[in-house]
């Protein structure tokens, strides 16, 4: 194979990757917005999302075996409940301490992956691509089809979710109230109710995100915790509360793993990706696009 | 000259906030700063104490350059302030805020504080004593032990002013102190502004209260969006028709 | 009437005294006496974590990594170069320190969620350095036949004598804690953290302070790893993570942040509960994750704050009971 074919493929591994840290970052994001928290619970949300969806797929609720698309489905539905529920538990969070509020989220982290450690054992287990294993060869690089279809599904979820916000009277109620709490108050808008809504897109975005990546990568109750990390440093470099700073900082984040995996080393990857994380947050803790502060009530 | 703020400009991105203002203090002065509400006074003040680095100019005190220096070593230089909004400790009582602001004059050193606990509380004794004559001359000294944020207003105001003196300075920087206060209490307070003086410290006062302003300061700036449009004497700055014309214009007076 | 009570609380801190004293004569099996060995190590981890996030809100969430900074110091001393105890745990303490100081640095420029984000992901990566430097560390396999202490032909050979070491080092810690945190130091750190300008603006220097407050637990951290190395002759990195330090928050979020006798208490809390319910390992960590929450909502002060709720409703009583008293007498 040659340098650039290898090149690519690494790009588009690392667009693989970066899309999920994109749909994790994107409920770290839209979370700080809508209620002012940062959600630090968000890792064990896209594992919990996982699981919502692939035990159906994997046969292990009564051995069915529902079709990939349904339980994708699925999970997405069940996560959506999951961020209604959460809104509730958010609400007095909201209104703390920062310390406090970090540390409650951090605990319900805590709790989720521990509970789903005690049903579904510490050990994961892998999950089969529906798509078959063979690469497609697309201008001379090797392209699995499941990573394809994880890129694809994520930008079309996130170009939709984009249109959702911007477009429509849900979308636009959202960003007001995000905007302006107590206007939007006035002018009517259920305001908890549009909380309640952007955590369950995010939620949602989490869990697509970890059922496209289950064939690619390990499944198991600890999943959540490194991508949780990177998720929440890729919602900083684009700017903590930005839509498209979430997807950026996703994608620019995925794409230097991949790239440092490929070509400087793939055991110390790991740390330079924290590295990497630490020394942007010094440098620039606005991310790329800007914070958007959110003026709480 | 003692203090020296030399073509101060301070910009916030696109707004100037501060444009290009020269004002000469003398050492134990009591110099006002008035003008109306985004004239740039708290501005001068953040630029003064190091919280903000001049866009432009410069602040010369005693000689030396000062402006840029972080805040905590310009507090070390001679400066002290009070904040528009009162900021107390709020974990602390009255006592232990005043003791945080002696605490870099400490002799004791760091191995010290952790190992030789004699020594801690010998300094610890002087440090306390020296508050208490403050907190006296504040006339709060019967609070020492409350939490500093449970007093009534009027007394948590005095506070703040015990503490930045408990830093030993040689120049006070005074925002608005009146502000919430009636007219017995401000009357106190220009006492308590005679007594500070009387020991030699220098005052920058900002303030709205104009009688309060009137009596107290020998040389009074005003500014208006940024610029200095007049300083003098009280009299000659209550007579001055630009003065007039800044405050009476801002009022919307027809 | 308050004579008294102080009086009853010499007493108290007697009683407790000499029990600590005596515990392992009174333990019935070593395995209380190891739980104990056990309780003092994570004692020292909530006394360091607490100084510098409950004083000083330094979010020093590398905290498990410095642990293992301090334990793997001491480990390889002692393995490779024969190090004795009593030199190998300053120097495990000052190298956990070092690097705390390092970790701290961030806290410069970032503040709150980032800069925990910042320590977590530190903390992390000095973790995989601990799994992947196999040469040096021995990888996840860890370090093993780590020697006991031996002072001078007399051998710290099991958990009941080590107890007395660690006893030390615990009151040691308490005590050196305590002096910190009274006095100017302690003072600083309060200031900085209940309002960083102002405390800029009355002359301290916060980003000096700040540097120290992840020393200091960073210290504590090291003495904890120290000490845990030597008395488990085994050390590995699975227990140095994010996960460590999230036990210890919750120690002393339960205990009390802010206050030092509230981390003893949260610590031996939830460490007896832990074995004396014997349930199954991850529910207790369920548990934690739901004390967090409770906690957070409902008593941000901790088992501290309850303790002196009551102490004022006791106080209010009393009050109320000696009044009528002396209305009824009057009327």
């Amino acid at each position: 194979m040659s340098v650039t074919s290898i090149f690519f493929q690494t790009l588009i591994g690392g667009i693989g990757i970066g899309s999920l840290y994109a749909l994790v970052a994107l409920g770290y994001s839209m979370t700080f917005r809508s209620m002012g928290l940062v959600n630090f619970a968000q890792g064990s949300i896209y594992m919990v999302g996982t699981y919502f969806g692939i035990i159906w797929y994997q046969g292990m609720v009564m051995n069915l075996h529902v079709p990939y698309a349904a339980a994708f489905l699925i999970g997405l539905l069940c996560n959506a409940l999951l961020g209604i529920v959460l809104e509730r538990i958010f609400r007095p969070l909201a209104k703390l301490d920062l310390m406090l509020m970090l540390l409650a989220t951090i605990g319900l982290g805590f709790i989720l992956d521990n509970l789903f450690t005690i049903i579904f054992g510490a050990t994961g287990f892998a999950v089969n691509s529906p798509l078959p294993n063979t690469p497609w060869i697309i201008f001379g690089v090797r392209v699995l089809p499941q990573m394809a279809l994880l890129i694809g599904v994520s930008f079309s979820l996130m170009i939709g979710n984009q249109l959702f916000l911007s477009r429509t009277k849900w979308g636009r109620a959202m960003r007001a109230s995000a905007v302006d709490y107590e206007i939007a108050r006035a002018m009517g808008i259920p305001t908890n109710r549009m909380n309640a809504l952007a955590l369950s897109i995010g939620c949602m975005m989490s869990a697509a995100a970890g059922i496209l990546a289950a064939p690619i990568v390990y499944v198991s109750p600890s999943m959540g915790v490194a991508v949780g990390l990177k998720g929440f440093a890729a919602a900083i470099l684009g700017g903590l509360g930005s839509v498209p700073g979430a997807i950026a900082g996703g994608l620019v984040y995925g794409v230097l793993e991949a790239l440092s995996a490929g070509y400087i080393s793939s055991t110390w990857t790991q740390a330079i990706a924290y590295i990497v994380m630490v020394v942007v947050l010094m440098v620039k803790p606005s991310g790329i696009v800007g914070e958007i502060t959110v003026e709480k009530v | 000259m003692f203090l020296e703020i030399d073509q101060l400009t301070m910009r916030f991105g696109g707004l100037i906030a501060v444009n290009n203002v020269s004002i000469s203090i003398e050492k134990g002065e009591v110099h006002g700063l008035i003008g109306p509400n985004g004239s740039g006074k708290t501005t001068i003040f953040n630029v003064l104490s190091g919280y903000y680095k001049p866009s432009g100019g410069k602040i010369i005190f005693e000689g030396r350059q000062i402006s840029g220096l972080p805040a905590h070593q310009i507090t070390a230089t001679g400066f002290a302030r009070t904040f528009q909004n009162m900021r107390l400790f709020k974990s602390m009582t009255v006592m232990e805020n005043l003791l945080v602001a002696m605490g870099y004059r400490a002799g004791v050193g760091l191995w010290q504080e952790i190992f030789d606990p004699v020594a801690v509380h010998r300094e610890e004794q002087t440090f306390t004593e020296k508050a208490i004559e403050l907190l006296d001359l504040l006339e709060v000294a019967e609070f020492a032990n409350e939490p500093a944020t449970s007093l009534p207003y009027g007394h948590q105001r005095r506070v703040e002013i015990a503490r930045a003196l408990a830093t030993n300075p040689k120049v006070i920087l005074l925002d608005e102190p009146a502000a919430g206060l009636n007219e017995i209490e401000t009357e106190e307070l220009r006492k308590i502004l005679v007594r500070i003086h009387d020991r030699g410290i220098t005052i920058l006062l900002v303030e709205h209260d104009m009688k309060l302003v009137m009596e107290a300061c020998e040389t009074i700036t005003v500014l208006d969006y940024g610029r200095k449009i007049a300083e003098g004497t009280a009299t000659a700055i209550r007579k001055d028709p630009v003065v007039i014309e800044a405050y009476l214009g801002k009022e919307g007076n027809p | 009437m308050r004579k008294i009570t102080r009086i009853l609380r010499w007493i108290l801190i007697l009683a407790v005294a000499c029990l600590m004293l005596v515990l392992p004569w009174i333990a019935q099996n070593r395995y209380q006496v190891h739980i104990a060995n056990n309780i003092g190590i994570w004692l020292l981890l909530s006394l360091g974590l607490n100084i510098a996030m409950g004083y000083a809100g330094q979010y020093n969430l590398a905290l498990g990594a410095l642990w293992g900074v301090g334990a793997y110091t001491a480990a390889l001393l002692q393995t490779r170069l024969g190090v004795p105890f009593w030199i190998n745990l300053p120097l495990s303490i000052i190298a956990a320190a070092v690097i705390a100081a390092f970790v701290g640095l961030p806290s410069f420029k970032v503040r709150s969620h980032y800069l925990a984000l910042v320590t977590i992901a530190l903390g992390e990566a000095m973790n995989l350095v601990l799994v992947n430097e196999v040469p040096i560390t021995g990888g996840a396999d860890g370090i093993g036949h780590i020697q006991m202490p031996n002072f001078f032909g007399f051998p710290i050979n099991n958990d009941e004598r080590y107890y007395y070491i660690i006893l030390i080092m615990v009151i040691l810690g308490y005590v050196l804690g305590r002096q910190i945190v009274s006095h100017r130091i302690g003072r600083a750190f309060r200031a900085l953290r209940d309002d960083f300008q102002a405390a800029r603006a009355m002359g301290v220097n916060t980003g000096f302070y700040q540097i120290l407050a992840f020393a200091i637990s960073g210290a504590y951290a090291g003495a904890a790893g120290a000490l845990y190395a030597q008395l488990n002759t085994y050390i590995s990195p699975d227990i140095f993570t994010f996960n460590s330090a999230l036990i210890v928050l919750t120690m002393i979020l339960v205990g009390g942040m802010g206050s030092l006798p509230g981390s003893i208490v949260g610590t031996v809390l939830l460490l007896v509960l832990n074995e004396y319910l014997q349930v199954f390992q991850r529910w207790q960590l369920v548990g934690y994750g739901i004390a967090i929450i409770v906690v957070v909502l409902f008593l941000p002060g901790g088992v501290v704050e309850l303790a002196r709720k009551f102490g004022n409703f006791r106080r209010r009583w009393l009050a109320g009971l000696s009044k009528g008293k002396s209305d009824a007498e009057a009327g």
